[in-house]
């Protein structure tokens, strides 16, 4: 859902350098040049990275719609 | 015993150990991983979440995330003098988050968890712990402990500690011709060409997997793998919690008095 804190197999922190490496990976650069640039070189940790899908913003979609429309309807009966 | 330092960086360590055997150098590896205490959370206390994650999925996560340690100044809760099951200052440490997203989506990282001792802080500031959309709240309070890594993982100090044989590579210098088939093959890039001759550039980063072997088309091979008995390269990478070199002091610390408890029982059986 969201990224792990720790590598599974070894226990390296991986967590801190999820965003970054999202970030740089859209921008166009290949994620293996910067995992390396983020000093991930065991292949455990580059995976945790590598093969990750943020979950968790698909899940708050629900949410912030949820809360828009709980705003749109407040605003509606306050007319 | 000679030990040399083959790399050291603020969280790795590589020495290179001669004359010991493998249960010795075995020994400080199973030390430094399972019994050299760190600073974890172990108790949370969720006062609010309305999170999408879960408490217990929360409560995992900020365990996980590595305190910077101060061994000298916190004891072991079971070692400690207060004998308290919620533990005394001396054994514990508090931490307190709340954060509540008042305008759009936010995401909550380790560096907003307040200590209640400056010394003791998450490792790295960016590590998220959840992610809010606006109106949700997260309030919780975290005690955290020393412990060690034979309990569980988040107390191992070290996210790697191995060691392996000193490789020792020799090139028959009268069957060699330097076709350079072992130098291609090599995956650590361990041997060079220069002058007609093949050389060694790396010793350490051989890995014994022999394809130069394997490659060399000279019958019987010119170059042969092999290692050093009592040779090891020991390497060591910290998750930050403590500097290599401490976490090594450490273990040597605990084997020393694992063999001097031993010692003493032994004494007691005798009389």
């Amino acid at each position: 859902m969201i990224i792990p804190v720790r590598c599974f197999t070894c226990g390296k922190l991986i967590g801190d350098k999820w965003e970054e490496f999202a970030r740089r990976v859209k921008t166009g650069e290949d994620p293996g040049d910067v995992l390396d640039s983020l000093g991930i070189k065991k292949y455990c940790c580059r995976r945790m990275l590598l093969s990750h899908v943020e979950i968790i913003d698909e899940v708050l979609r629900f949410y912030e719609e949820a809360e828009k429309r709980r705003e749109a309807r407040s605003y509606y009966y306050q007319q | 015993m000679e030990i040399k330092v083959l790399e050291k960086g603020d969280k790795n360590m590589r020495l290179l150990i001669k004359g010991v055997d493998t249960p010795f150098v075995n020994a400080l590896r199973r030390n430094a991983l399972a019994e050299v205490p760190c600073m974890a959370i172990d108790d949370v206390v969720i006062i609010e979440n309305s999170s999408v994650l879960q408490d217990e999925i929360v409560a995992h996560r900020l365990g996980l995330i590595p305190l910077k340690t101060d061994l000298d100044g916190y004891n072991l809760p079971e070692e400690c003098s207060c004998k308290s099951e919620f533990g005394c200052n001396l054994c514990r440490v508090t931490l307190t988050l709340d954060r509540e997203a008042k305008e759009g989506t936010v995401t909550v990282y380790s560096g907003e968890l307040v200590s209640e001792n400056p010394n003791i802080v998450p490792v790295s500031d960016k590590v998220p712990i959840t992610k809010l959309v606006k109106g949700q709240k997260l309030r919780l309070e975290a005690y955290a402990r020393l412990g060690k890594g034979k309990n569980h993982a988040k107390w191992q100090p070290v996210s790697t500690c191995t060691y392996k044989y000193l490789p020792q590579i020799k090139i028959d210098s009268k069957n060699c011709d330097a076709c350079g088939k072992c130098v291609e093959i090599c995956p650590r890039k361990v041997l060079e060409k220069s002058e007609g001759k093949i050389e060694i550039r790396d010793l350490p980063a051989c890995t014994l997997c022999q394809d130069c072997m394997d490659a060399c088309p000279k019958e019987p091979s010119a170059i042969e793998v092999g290692w050093e008995e009592n040779a090891f390269i020991f390497s060591l990478e910290s998750t930050g919690v403590l500097p290599p070199e401490r976490i090594m002091e450490e273990a040597v610390k605990i084997l020393e008095k694992q063999l001097k408890e031993l010692a003493s029982q032994i004494k007691v059986r005798k009389t």
